[in-house]
């Protein structure tokens, strides 16, 4: 028994697999193209980036806000998610100087458009780009979201 | 062989007729001719009577000089309008059948260069009265190389005893090897056919065309067996697709008997015994071949027939148990169907549940991958983010946006897109198993659900019977009777049906092992031993030449014959393996020069040795390239005036000098063709 006794053991870390939502670079680049395609003058709420967001997550998600449009915001949503990862991201982008924040909302940069274009020559994220478009720039606008979100906490938040 | 005897060249112009007449002999012709004298053009004017003129770089009289086609300068500087200039060249093949060839460079009739005249006979110095018959051929055309009236180069090829091998083409046709591509590897041009091995050979869309040329100029046996392979791997494809049709339809014909088959080869075999195959059928949870089954139903035909049939009421007793065994029969069995479909339900919705992880997979994949995408876009586009620098503080930072807290350390984008193509990979695998135990689980549910049928049916008979008028026959005793008579019936049919199978499966196998045997034929590598033999000279002969001729950019060990394009090559150890590197870059400009002396002429040796399809001529314009000492070209020289079977042509300038040709021609046994003055000057 004593030639097979255990000396001591050694544990490694092995890089794991993280979801690519938890990647700077898609992130970043989700954030460009939601201000790009979305959002009038290129500018948006926190909570606006925050629902289109999480929509791209999955399909489901995508589908809740597709009806909440085309019945004209009269379903009520299930709460959408805020994500901190989405928040590290914007850190980024504005570090980075691809948007800046203007009177408490986020503005796309001349760099930001720039990167933009880069990411339509390089083909990809079809779907998104294919989501995005759908809703373009007039569907959802800040006020209406700042709307349901009152409305939610009007009738959720105690106190 | 092919040997030229003589040319001449007739020039028709304002002031006369000018031309010349040049005489070659067997073994080493040294062509002497100052620069500007007119050397090249007789070069030229050989490969252009021979319509091998694309090894110099273009077709017809484009590629003649001028002097055949504008002007003869003659004497300087003074000039003399071309109407029409002709040349004529005598070639003897190895039976010492003799042709001349004439063709127009340009003429005042409306004569195509694309046209020659063969003349079966001499022509060049024909004193007598009566010409040679002759006939009009075409170079280049459509059918140049095939049209057995007029193609030149097909008749060509017929005086030269050859027979030139269909190729395989770019676009996948098959094709005859062009005879000019065989020229360039006999007949090297002066301005660019020193810069590499076949330099001038015509591309013709040929991949590796210089092998193919090389394995026809040595008869290498590896062509045909190349050939040979692609043959075999067709036919076996076709014994493969077959097979696959014939278990299907041995699975379809068991299916149709109710039975599984047992003893299917999922590939094809070579089967010495097939009792090993065989359809299985079952009675009382008994299992059975076809041919036992039927013995058994036979049998049991015989006792019921010998029985008289029994009135309904003789039969009560029977029949009770009978129906008690039914019943039994139909609660185990409905409780296994029931246990099965409930795990087909759970298999099922495992299914769904696999299937909905692929997808998700899929999707992340496409993320994953736009997310790489973007991530070098950024790192082009200078974001630190991409570069996994921050930003702001400039510090290292993982490429994750997980909180910092969190100390685990993600995969790089790229291997993370590795994991879920493995997972992809994994959970497809997953979803095929799945789908198999849910055919198969089907099929038994189908299975028993005939089965329960057919025994409530037979519960109901009996329950019929029971309640029946006693004294009328049992009904059950003659369906059974009539039923067993069917089945036997049926089961004659299978079993002839399963045979003729067999005899078609046996057939098939034994094509098979055809195959197989004439693939374990082939050499692995395609090369036979006559092959090798003929390489490894070819190789040696090499080595010795170079040597001969002072090489000495490389050590000969380093040097071999490439076992894929049949070239020289320097291989050398890279690591673990070796790697080849073309002796072109690998030598200096002159000793560079020297292996294409030394690899013409052991192509030369080698085809000797081994009657090969070699037209034992070599023509070389200036083979003093590249500075190489007088002295080396004197050893060349010497070496190459042994070759007194073949007919070598030498074409040199000397330097311009007497001196040089004294130096390099010392003690060389060779025919002096002396060009004096002009190539083409006044015809007395």
């Amino acid at each position: 028994m004593r030639d097979s006794e255990i000396k001591d053991i050694k544990f490694s870390k092995k890089p794991i697999s993280i979801p690519v939502d938890y990647r700077p670079m898609y992130k970043i680049a989700q954030i460009v193209m939601i201000l790009s395609i979305t959002c009038t003058g290129n500018k948006s709420s926190l909570l606006k980036l925050h629902l289109l967001s999480w929509a791209l997550k999955d399909d489901k998600n995508k589908d809740e806000v597709l009806e909440l449009i085309k019945n004209n915001y009269d379903t009520d949503i299930a709460v959408w998610g805020i994500e901190p990862a989405l928040n590290r991201a914007l850190l980024f982008c504005i570090s980075e100087n691809i948007c800046i924040i203007e009177n408490g909302k986020y503005l796309l940069t001349k760099k930001g458009e720039v990167f933009f274009k880069l990411i339509i020559k390089a083909d990809v994220f079809k779907e998104e780009f294919e989501f995005l478009n759908f809703v373009g720039k007039r569907k959802i606008t800040d006020n209406r979201i700042e709307s349901i979100s009152n409305k939610w906490s009007l009738f959720n938040v105690k106190n | 062989m092919l040997k030229i005897n003589k040319i001449k060249f007739e020039v028709n112009t304002d002031s006369g007729l000018y031309g010349s007449n040049y005489e070659f002999s067997n073994g080493l012709n040294i062509i002497r001719a100052n620069n500007t004298s007119g050397k090249s053009s007789l070069f030229q004017a050989i490969t252009y009577c021979l319509g091998f003129e694309e090894i110099i770089g273009g077709r017809n009289e484009k590629t003649m000089q001028s002097v055949f086609r504008d002007q003869v300068e003659y004497p300087k500087d003074s000039f003399h309008k071309v109407i029409q200039s002709f040349v004529y060249l005598e070639i003897e093949n190895t039976n010492n059948d003799i042709i001349t060839i004439k063709r127009s460079v340009i003429s005042n009739s409306d004569r195509k260069p694309q046209l020659v005249d063969v003349y079966f006979g001499k022509l060049i110095d024909n004193k007598e009265e009566i010409l040679p018959d002759s006939k009009p051929m075409y170079i280049h055309d459509k059918g140049g190389a095939t049209d057995e009236i007029y193609g030149f180069h097909l008749f060509l090829e017929n005086f030269l005893d050859w027979n030139l091998p269909n190729v395989l083409t770019n676009s996948g046709d098959s094709r005859k090897l062009y005879i000019q591509q065989i020229a360039s590897s006999f007949m090297i041009e002066q301005k660019s056919g020193w810069s590499d091995f076949f330099a001038t050979m015509p591309h013709f869309g040929l991949a590796n065309k210089e092998a193919r040329a090389i394995e026809f100029l040595l008869k290498l046996d590896v062509t045909e067996n190349k050939k040979r392979k692609q043959q075999i791997s067709f036919n076996k494809r076709i014994i493969e697709d077959k097979w696959v049709t014939l278990n299907n339809q041995f699975i379809r014909l068991a299916e149709k008997g109710g039975g599984t088959i047992i003893g299917l080869e999922p590939k094809p075999a070579i089967i010495n015994d097939y009792r090993g195959l065989n359809i299985l059928l079952t009675k009382d949870e008994e299992e059975y071949s076809i041919s036992n089954y039927i013995d058994l139903q036979v049998e049991e035909l015989k006792l019921t027939q010998n029985k008289a049939i029994f009135s309904v009421g003789q039969n009560i007793s029977s029949d009770e148990t009978q129906l008690d065994k039914l019943n039994n029969f139909i609660n185990n069995l409905s409780l296994n169907y029931e246990l099965i479909s409930t795990e087909l339900n759970f298999d099922k919705d495992r299914l769904r549940s696999y299937k909905s992880q692929l997808n998700l997979l899929k999707i992340d994949l496409v993320k994953n991958k736009g997310a790489l995408k973007v991530k070098k876009l950024g790192a082009d586009f200078d974001l630190k983010t991409s570069n996994e620098v921050c930003p702001t503080c400039n510090q290292e930072i993982k490429d994750s946006l997980l909180p910092l807290e969190v100390e685990q350390v993600p995969m790089r984008l790229e291997d993370n897109i590795d994991f879920i193509d493995a997972q992809i990979k994994m959970v497809t695998i997953y979803i095929e198993g799945q789908e198999k135990t849910i055919r198969e689980k089907d099929k038994k549910l189908d299975l028993y659900r005939v089965r329960l049928s057919e025994a409530r049916g037979n519960v109901r008979q009996i329950k019929k019977e029971l309640v029946s008028d006693e004294r009328l026959p049992s009904i059950i005793e003659i369906e059974n009777r009539l039923n067993l008579k069917k089945r036997i019936e049926f089961y004659n049919k299978l079993l002839e049906d399963f045979n003729q199978l067999i005899e078609d499966l046996k057939e098939l196998s034994e094509q098979w092992k055809k195959v197989v045997i004439d693939e374990s034929k082939l050499p692995k590598n395609f090369f036979s031993t006559d092959d090798d033999e003929k390489l490894t000279f070819l190789e040696r002969q090499f080595k010795i030449l170079l040597k001969e001729f002072n090489y000495t950019s490389q050590q000969s060990e380093f040097i071999h014959i490439s076992r894929e394009n049949y070239l020289p090559v320097i291989s050398k150890p890279f690591g673990e393996e070796t790697k080849d590197y073309s002796i072109r870059f690998d030598s200096s400009g002159s000793d560079f020069i020297r292996s294409i002396w030394a690899y013409t002429f052991s192509l030369l040796d080698t085809s000797i040795k081994f009657d090969g399809n070699h037209p034992k001529l070599i023509m070389m314009d200036e083979p003093k390239q590249q500075d190489a000492a007088i002295e080396n070209f004197h050893t060349f020289l010497k070496r190459i005036s042994s070759h007194v079977e073949s007919q070598v042509l030498i074409f040199a300038s000397f330097e311009n000098s007497d001196e040089a040709f004294e130096t390099a021609t010392k003690d060389v046994m060779f025919n002096l063709v002396y060009i004096e003055d002009k190539l083409i000057k006044p015809i007395e």
